[in-house]
């Protein structure tokens, strides 16, 4: 057992409030599973061990942050500060049909109305597939609740930051209702290089016909750890497409599950990791195509230089009636050094058999064979060298169709690239 | 354009080239035969500056200038162009944005403008036609996933997009059936003129048929052992390279 968890446990055992119900059942598949087997399937390829005996400390109120600005957007912005929401809620101008709540609010304060929407969310979308899920069910009291009502099309994006400060532990949860004909754009961004350990998951439900753009950037480096997910579920004909950029940290992880709940829904995930140092990235993926007639693309690419590890696990679902699924996952991976190591694993598992289902992983390395290529037809060794990383990468990065976004990101990315050495 | 004098080169502290000599005027189309083993791709490779080849001896002068004094871009960028035996996969670039980038470091060199996206991508259409590419192999990474005979034809657009002076194809005709070979000689033929040179590497007398060669050179044990007009081609296919004596014989084996 660790130390880490039998003071989870014990903490969460003082936690009583509405979510009582859920909590509980989350505490005690934690009591019985306890901390995760060496060869645990989710846990097989990513060190948690840093984990076990770390002195929990719960969050604290930081004294000086920076909240991270994503030039030329105009967004709004919430902000969580070592676990603790920031933004005055009742503060923020919204728009028509949005509403947003914190549930620290709704916790404590008897009388909300949101209670039962909240409850009506919380842990619905997000599968109890590990421990440090378990774990923020069961004691997560910060975050908020989002809810778009039928009809209604926000284009500021609202944007949820996680900022780590401190040596501290800090779960947060997002909770998003998106009604029918309705359309809304999330950014969740995690920023932080202190010997943090945060956990930030988020649910969402999109409504018939209504459509979110996602985006989820997990800057997370150095010492700081985080464990997090984003997880959907889509109605008939709900259109999703989401974006997650990270780096990597001691440890960071992202677990995506994409629920076909209604038909014809479409789904587009994209997924960029740039890993340097000694840095661990991990994101699994779920695609559940539960109905017929959805389709789902998702890319994931990924660079890792230095030391660095990652790990990308891609699981697609296709249930015994989904017919007419449309699904296509793949996953390449460019290793800058000979210590540097992914381990990516497809998995397609297909019960019905009316379906286009594709799938694929590479590995490639630098090769001096293609930057003689290139430099043979009069390219410079330096632009030959950052054609054959970035090219890679700013593929996805351009598909993305938010300008302010992309001209934050392609700089950045560069600039990340530059330090990443190839040897 | 080119004269190469008494070039030793080795790869490996191997000695490969061994004082050959060979001088290419503007306009002339040389082909260089010879049994395997014989040194031909290793000159194709000294020429354009691949690491780990290296030059013991003699000179090359290319354009006036000293061809070992320029690094492999700049060899390219004034004009020396090799179409490779073995084209290189590049995932993650497209042809597209590769070939726009080799076109524009070669005008940068000449002075003149890069081309905007859209004069480029007219002329990249135009040269994917003629090499008989769909258009959306402009779009796929660098060779990627193409078949062999798809590859050399790459090759060949790219010479067509970046009109170099001197071009060295490396067993272009290597793996390719009659119809691609066809495609691919018809673009070398298209780029002849009186300013271009070529330099044909090839094992076979097969591409002589649709690229007729001014001169034809045997290359063998690293260096020009005989040469002759179109003429000593047919020699070489009809009686193989027996006629340089009995060594050579056990060579081309």
């Amino acid at each position: 057992m660790s130390q880490w968890l039998n003071n989870v446990i014990d903490d969460a055992k003082g936690v009583d409030d509405f979510l009582a119900p859920m909590r509980q059942q989350s505490l005690s598949k934690l009591q019985t599973e306890g901390w995760p087997h060496a060869r645990s399937e989710e846990w097989r390829f990513t060190p948690i061990s840093s984990l076990k005996e770390r002195m929990s400390s719960a969050s604290q109120t930081a004294l000086s942050y920076d909240v991270p600005q994503i030039d030329g957007l105009d967004s709004i912005d919430i902000v969580f500060v070592d676990g603790l929401l920031q933004t005055d809620i009742n503060q923020l101008s919204l728009p028509n049909g949005l509403s947003v709540c914190s549930i620290h609010d709704a916790i404590n304060n008897a009388s909300n109305s949101v209670r039962e929407q909240i409850s009506a969310l919380f842990g619905h979308v997000k599968p109890s597939r590990h421990i440090f899920g378990l774990v923020n069910d069961a004691l997560c009291e910060q975050g908020v609740y989002i809810a778009l009502d039928d009809n209604c099309h926000v284009d500021t994006p609202l944007r949820i930051v996680n900022i780590a400060t401190k040596d501290c532990d800090a779960h947060t949860r997002v909770l998003v209702n998106i009604g029918n004909h309705s359309g809304l754009k999330v950014i969740e961004h995690g920023v932080g290089s202190s010997a943090s350990f945060t956990t930030a998951f988020a649910e969402y439900v999109i409504g018939k016909e209504a459509k979110l753009e996602h985006y989820r950037f997990a800057f997370f480096t150095a010492a700081a750890k985080q464990v997090g997910g984003s997880h959907f579920s889509l109605q008939e004909s709900a259109n999703l497409n989401s974006t997650f950029v990270s780096y990597g940290s001691d440890l960071s992880r992202i677990d995506v599950d994409i629920i076909h709940a209604g038909q014809h829904a479409k789904a587009k995930m994209n997924a960029i990791y740039l890993l340097a140092e000694g840095e661990i990235f991990d994101m699994h993926s779920t695609i559940e195509h539960a109905v017929p007639n959805g389709t789902t693309q998702e890319n994931a690419r990924g660079i890792i230089g230095d030391r660095a590890r990652a790990v990308f696990s891609g699981r697609i679902h296709i249930h015994r009636d989904a017919q007419k699924t449309l699904a296509e996952l793949n996953n390449r991976n460019l290793l800058l050094s000979r210590r540097a190591i992914i381990n990516t694993k497809p998995e397609l598992e297909i019960y019905a058999d009316d379906v286009q289902c594709a799938h694929g992983a590479t590995v490639a390395e630098i090769e001096e064979q293609a930057l003689y290529y290139l430099m043979s037809r009069g390219i410079k060794r330096s632009k030959a060298l950052v054609m054959l990383n970035f090219g890679f990468i700013q593929e996805l990065v351009n598909a993305i169709n938010n300008e302010p976004i992309k001209q934050w990101l392609l700089p950045m990315l560069n600039e990340r690239f530059a330090s990443m050495e190839v040897k | 354009m080119l004269k190469i004098s008494n070039l030793h080169a080795s790869v490996e502290d191997k000695t490969i080239l061994q004082g050959l000599n060979l001088e290419v005027k503007p306009g002339e189309v040389h082909a260089i035969m010879g049994p395997n083993g014989a040194g031909k791709s290793t000159l194709g490779y000294v020429l354009s500056g691949r690491d780990g080849y290296q030059v013991e001896q003699g000179e090359v002068i290319f354009k006036d200038k000293d061809l070992f004094d320029m690094d492999i871009e700049e060899r390219a960028s004034n004009g020396l162009f090799l179409a490779f035996q073995y084209p290189v996969e590049i995932p993650g670039v497209s042809n597209m944005e590769f070939m726009k980038e080799s076109v524009n470091a070669t005008r940068e060199q000449r002075g003149d403008a890069p081309l905007s996206a859209t004069e480029f991508l007219k002329k990249a259409k135009e040269a994917c036609k003629q090499v008989e590419l769909p258009l959306d192999f402009l779009k796929r990474g660098v060779n990627e996933g193409f078949s062999g005979g798809e590859k050399k034809r790459n090759e060949i657009m790219q010479m067509i997009l970046l009109a170099p002076s001197l071009c060295i194809l490396d067993e272009s005709d290597s793996g390719l059936d009659i119809d691609a070979l066809q495609v691919v000689a018809n673009g070398v033929n298209s780029q002849r003129s009186s300013e271009r040179s070529f330099i044909i590497i090839t094992h076979y007398q097969r591409l002589l048929d649709f690229i007729k060669p001014d001169f034809v050179h045997i290359l063998a044990k690293g260096k020009i052992v005989k040469s002759g007009d179109a003429s000593l081609a047919l020699q070489v296919e009809k009686e193989g390279y027996a006629f340089l004596g009995k060594e050579f014989e056990e060579v081309d084996a």
